[in-house]
């Protein structure tokens, strides 16, 4: 199919290739229209051109198009002109053919034939031996789909040196054609053609081809390619339907009540309007009986009566009609915007996943350091939002003191661990050991805090955003199709969160440390009297806790402002994420985490107009999953979770 | 020996003896009834530092007698706000609309007369619809009776999910803490039919009184909020009285004992949270339009966070360690906040208390946890006990 | 004398553990019984599931002569059905005065409201100082019950147990941590509360319900083993090898 399609191209192109002529002559026989192109006369020209096939013809059109072609007064020749513009260069051959000091007009094509012209030469650079001027002209083409592109584009498949670009050019043909095939065969082929193909541009032309123009008649046309009819009163608004009559001429427009209450202020007369008293106009109804008075006396134009509208609207039709005149064309297109839609939605669902992969992987950063600490020690941590801002703060001063952005990256992660890993031990030092078994008043404590340290970013670093920059390998996204991608950062944050998800369960299975930690989360008295030392194990846990916090705060920095306020953003949704998972076990944190993310992800998808909806949403779902799940996803079990 | 209520809470009758000394002082130097050594714009902020007061009780009813420490109920507050503040800004804006259009050479329909309305209030939200919330507005009485029953019932729902299922402590707070957040980030939204960020304003603006001035209005706004004070000091020392307030201090100290004794816990923590959170709600009725605007901003978890903290720092379990911590330091906050307090030079730094102001209140908040868990109140404690 | 409570094929685990495995148990009243049994007998669990703390898996608690069945009801219901507990540790509100204690504990209407409008009566007061005497602490009315000794915090846990007027009375090591005399006093209390409702003692201190004089129960592994007097009980070998440890 496609060969024959070739074939009879290349017939029709054959001809003209034949007819060996040389560029200045060619020009010679439309002299008038190239020396003074118009928008109408120039396609004449510009066919003849891209029929000549002659190579010389595209470097004229450029300069025809840039302005830099000149006419020879006494002779009508066309020429360049050399650099310094003296000297006459000639248009065929490109060689100097004497000096340029003779009668010289320059040629001025006007806006719409440059851009004509640009037209045509895309069709030269479509076989241009530069593979960059190639992908421009597809990529000029592929903005602005003109039939008359549909031929060279396909002329210059055959010889494409680049397969990438010979794929490309190929699709672009078969997108082209859906829309100006020369026949239904051949489109409706091209239409089928592109059923898997998720792109953008594809839905566009699809959707392009099944444009609807809403009109208006007295009754339903037979020879119109109709997309629906619209039933008045249930497809659309009776209002809206008069309108469209109104629109359309077919019907009077209806006085608003701005124009009756102008009308009915025009007519006052000695305090009474159509009879009645001013005072008494202060309803609707009223001012419509007034205004009848007033029609009826001939002065006003009569009310449009809920009837007349009614009426209007019966005796007409308004449907919805494809600017495509062809049945079988817009069916097929439908057809295949159908089966497109099913793969638009598994892979849309495949993105949601994604994005709320991403999202638990952070939300798992900022909360597994709160669970750890919650897990082993009871302890609610307020102040671990602001752990994670000054995480993110001490990658924005190593990156003042380090310009290269990986390097700096590479340090400000240990330094971010290293700084809220002391901040923690000593926070657990001199706050949260006095106020073991106060768990209400650590949370109050820890609080106090966070104030403190919140402000104290304020004082030193400004209320306005600073910037955390990624290192350049981070740029960009990996994209699948048009509807999957996923940016780089992302990825790294997940895999930052997997490491982290391996690291912690290494120390906490496999490590001496973990071994302790685990003994003082069971029963931190009994692990005393074993010889295991619960100050330290709870100090350690915290520093650990918190250090975490300080990753997490260079993680996230690099994809959202780091600002003071940056903690209070998390802290809910870590606290969230412990909470529906179930405290005190690493999966429940992950199961959490993984939990919240989506669950964001999908209602952010249901509402995509509102996220502050969105997270309403969620808490108040949060607050009704605790019901059922008091104890989280991963719930503790037995006589040690009762109290 | 059953005493009155009253002798056997003799701090009831010096803290309402001091309130309305307090209250007479307070008229005495204002503009509107006195010499004018209080500027009427002090007196407002007297008058919202009582509700501050009240609500500040509420809260240590139900963190230090029942040991909910709840962050939710600051949003009552601001519930009760946005509920009378909805009859203000609709009365106030009628009365402005009618007295426009009553220039008309036609009279203004009431439809027009709405549409005006709605497109002065909801003009900054891009719409002019009235949203359902509204359909009260126009009634002071049913605006008055939401002041109490939202937060009531808000309270009755979410108590009755929370309490039912068990969840304690600081799940409990981490919970408040959420539904907080969730009505703060609704109320953000512009479609939440009360004007998004903007919030309402104009509250200083009483509708349908005639030609009373500002001085005025804050002196009887000011009445109003004593009354009210007194009167709820006066409801709580009553239901904390007695076999209720043992019940109530059992259930912070061993809820599971309580429990064993054959009380249904999750029924007294449910009063105890929802007729406090009434209260916050009446609080905030009165204390809005003094200050004459309310924005979701004022309902954020961090405003029930520091409700607790002036609790705390007040001390818990005495109500008047709540009104103590309350006036204190939101007074302090004011004076420092608003540039009161003088700068102090260190030679290689300025501190100026608007930007350190934060540091030292977090700071104090935490040594007062550590060092002094009865906060101020307990110094008030130590006085009376010598003199006995 | 008739059944007041009654278990059959009670069984409640904990991750996998069998605390209790296909308990059954009797009681009539009145009466006073013993329930001894090694560490891990399953014992509190016992007290737990009866008490509604913990729900068992599979069997049946029918109660009273309604055959109330106790299963799926709240702890605060049972206690009001007539069920009262005393723990190991002595749980007073260390904070409240023994007056209070003891009032909260008084058998009145227990809905927030009308513990709202109660105000006190003459009647109560008398209830409060009559218990109070009964376990002997009239001198201490007036004090916070934080100041008691261990001994009468023990006793005024008791007494609020008696204020409940329970019939069925669980108790949990009432002797632990008393001094000889108050053991005995603490026995005089137990034998006078059933001579009109049902007591359920858990011991360890052989000596203990020796003194109480009573039927005994034996439990081992979340079942019954033996039931008799001490004497009786006591001979049976699987008693000897499980409880005496020989």
């Amino acid at each position: 199919m496609i060969r024959l399609i070739f074939a009879v191209l290349l017939g029709m192109i054959a001809p003209s290739v034949v007819m060996a002529q040389d560029l200045q002559s060619l020009l010679q026989t439309h002299q008038e229209e190239v020396a003074k192109p118009g928008r109408r006369s120039v396609g004449v020209v510009l066919d003849d051109l891209v029929a000549s096939g002659l190579t010389e013809a595209a470097s004229f059109l450029e300069n025809w198009q840039a302005r830099e072609v000149y006419v020879r007064d006494e002779d009508g020749l066309f020429f360049y002109l050399n650099d310094d513009e003296t000297q006459l260069i000639d248009i065929t051959s490109g060689a100097p053919s004497g000096l340029a000091d003779v009668g010289l007009t320059q040629v001025r094509p006007n806006g719409g034939v440059r851009r004509a012209i640009g037209t045509a030469l895309v069709q030269f650079q479509l076989s241009d031996p530069d593979i960059n001027r190639r992908r421009g002209a597809i990529e000029a083409i592929a903005r602005d789909m003109q039939a008359s592109q549909l031929e060279p584009l396909v002329a210059s498949i055959e010889g494409e040196a680049d397969p990438g670009l010979k794929v490309v050019k190929e699709r672009l043909a078969g997108l082209m054609r859906a829309s100006f095939g020369e026949t239904n065969e051949i489109r409706i082929a091209a239409i089928e053609g592109m059923a898997g193909d998720l792109s953008v541009d594809v839905r566009a032309v699809l959707n392009q081809i099944l444009a609807t123009k809403r009109v208006v008649a007295t009754e339903l046309p037979d020879d119109q390619n109709i997309a629906t009819v619209l039933e008045p009163g249930t497809d659309l608004p009776m209002e809206d339907a008069y309108d469209i009559l109104v629109a359309a001429d077919l019907a009077k427009p209806r006085t608003t009540q701005n124009q009756i209450k102008a009308a009915l202020t025009g007519n006052i007369v000695e305090g009474r309007v159509g009879g009645m008293a001013i005072a008494s106009l202060d309803t609707f109804e009223a001012r419509a009986m007034a205004y009848e008075m007033l029609a009826a006396a001939g002065l006003v134009e009569p009310l449009v009566g809920d009837d007349e509208v009614q009426d209007a609207i019966a005796v007409h039709v308004i449907y919805d009609v494809y600017t495509e005149q062809d049945t079988e064309i817009t069916e097929a297109a439908a057809a295949s915007l159908d089966a497109l839609q099913t793969r638009i939605a598994v892979h849309q669902t495949a993105d949601l996943f994604l994005d709320g992969l991403s999202l638990a992987s952070i939300y798992f950063l900022a909360a597994i350091g709160l669970a750890i600490t919650f897990g082993v020690m009871g302890v609610i941590n307020m102040a671990h939002g602001e752990f994670i801002m000054m995480g993110a703060y001490t990658g924005f001063v190593v990156q003042q003191f380090i310009p290269n952005y990986t390097v700096s990256i590479i340090v400000a992660l240990p330094v971010a661990f290293a700084i809220t890993f002391g901040a923690g031990v000593l926070m657990e030092r001199t706050v949260i050991r006095r106020l073991y078994h106060r768990p209400l008043e650590t949370l109050l404590a820890t609080f106090g805090i966070s104030i403190v340290l919140q402000q104290l970013a304020k004082n030193i670093f400004g209320t306005q955003a600073r910037p955390l920059t990624s290192p350049a390998w981070l740029d960009g996204a990996l994209v699948f199709n048009d509807i999957v991608a996923i940016s780089y950062i992302r990825i790294a944050i997940f895999v930052l969160a997997l490491i982290f998800l391996c690291l912690i369960l290494f120390i906490l299975k496999r490590t001496r440390l973990g071994l302790e930690v685990r003994a003082v989360t069971q029963n931190s008295r009994m692990a005393a009297s074993m010889g295991i030392n619960p100050n330290r194990i709870n100090m350690l846990t915290f520093g650990l806790g918190s250090g975490i916090a300080g990753i997490a705060g260079v993680a996230i920095g690099l994809y959202a402002k780091v600002t003071s306020e940056m903690g209070a953003d998390y802290i809910v949704q870590s606290f969230m994420t412990v909470v529906v998972g179930g405290v005190g076990n690493v999966w429940g944190t992950l199961a959490g985490a993984g939990m919240i993310g989506g669950l964001q992800k999908v209602i952010e998808w249901l509402n995509p107009s509102n996220t502050l909806a969105a997270q309403t949403y969620m808490i108040l779902f949060i607050i009704l999953f605790i019901q059922f799940r008091p104890k989280g996803i991963v719930a503790l079990k037995g006589r040690a979770a009762g109290d | 020996m059953e005493r009155t209520f009253i002798a056997r809470n003799p701090s009831i009758l010096w803290f309402l003896l001091g309130l309305g000394l307090f209250t007479l002082v307070v008229t005495i130097l204002s503009e509107a009834t006195g010499n004018g050594a209080i500027s009427t714009s002090f007196v407002k902020t007297l008058g919202k530092t009582l509700m501050l007061c009240l609500v500040a009780i509420a809260m240590d009813v139900v963190w230090g007698y029942c040991g909910i420490l709840s962050l939710g109920h600051f949003a009552f507050f601001g519930i009760g706000g946005y509920a009378v503040g909805m009859w203000l800004m609709y009365a106030r804006t009628k009365e402005i609309v009618v007295e426009n259009l009553s220039n008309a050479v036609i009279p203004a329909t009431e439809a027009e007369i709405n549409g005006a309305i709605g497109v002065q209030i909801f003009g900054v939200v891009g719409s002019s619809e009235f949203p359902w919330i509204w359909a009260f507005a126009d009634s002071l009485f049913l605006q008055l009776l939401a002041v109490v029953l939202v937060p009531g019932l808000l309270a009755l729902v979410f108590g009755w999910l929370a309490f039912r299922s068990r969840v304690t402590g600081v799940y409990l707070s981490i919970l408040t803490q959420a539904m907080t957040l969730a009505l703060s980030l609704y109320l953000f939204q512009n479609d939440s039919g009360l004007r998004g960020n903007n919030g309402l304003s104009g509250l200083q603006n009483i509708p349908g009184i005639g030609d009373f001035n500002q001085a005025q209005i804050s002196i009887g706004f000011f009445w109003a909020s004593a009354f009210t004070l007194g009167a709820g000091y006066f409801l709580f020392a009553w239901v904390l009285d007695g076999k209720m307030g043992s019940v109530i201090k059992a259930i912070r100290d061993d809820e599971s004992r309580v429990r064993f004794l054959g009380y249904h816990v999750e029924s007294y923590k449910l009063f105890v949270f929802t007729l406090t959170a009434m209260v916050a709600g009446i609080a905030g009725a009165l204390y809005y339009p003094q200050a004459g605007i309310i924005n979701p901003a004022e309902i954020a978890p961090i405003a029930s966070i520091y409700l607790a903290v002036w609790v705390a720092i007040g001390g818990r379990g005495r109500l008047y360690g709540a009104v103590l911590g309350a006036a204190f330091v939101s007074l302090l906050s004011s004076w420092f906040t608003g540039g009161g307090a003088p700068d102090i030079n260190l030679g290689f730094y300025i501190i100026q208390w608007t930007d350190w102001w934060l540091v030292l209140l977090g700071l104090s908040f935490v040594i007062v946890t550590l060092f002094f868990p009865c906060g101020i109140g307990s110094l008030f404690d130590k006085l009376v006990r010598r003199q006995q | 004398m008739s059944t007041l409570l009654e278990m059959s094929g009670v069984s409640v685990s904990f991750d996998g553990f069998k605390a209790i495995n296909n308990l059954s148990f009797q009681i009539s009243e009145p009466e006073l019984r013993a329930v001894i049994g090694p560490n891990g007998a399953g014992k509190t669990t016992f007290m737990d599931i009866v008490t509604g703390k913990t729900r068992p898996d599979t069997g049946q608690i029918i109660f009273g002569e309604k055959n109330i069945s106790l299963i799926g009801m709240s702890e605060s219901d049972i206690s009001c059905a007539g069920i009262g507990r005393k723990f190991q540790k002595p749980t007073v509100f260390e904070a409240q005065f023994v007056r209070d204690n003891l009032g909260m504990a008084l058998r009145n209407p227990r809905s927030p409201f009308d513990v709202l409008f109660f105000r006190g009566s003459a009647d109560n007061t008398l209830r409060i100082e009559e218990i109070a005497s009964q376990v002997g602490l009239t001198e201490q009315l007036s004090r916070t019950s934080g100041e008691l000794s261990h001994g009468q915090k023990q006793w005024l846990e008791i007494g609020m147990l008696l204020a409940q007027d329970p019939r069925l009375l669980l108790v949990d090591e009432p002797a632990a941590g008393m001094t000889p005399a108050e053991r005995e006093k603490t026995t005089d209390i137990l034998v006078e509360a059933a001579k009109t409702r049902s007591v359920v003692v858990v011991e360890h201190d052989m000596e203990f319900v020796r003194r109480l004089d009573c039927k005994v129960t034996v439990l081992n592994e979340g079942s019954v083993l033996a039931e008799g007097t001490l004497d009786h009980v006591t001979q049976i070998p699987e008693v000897i090898d499980v409880y005496l440890g020989r």
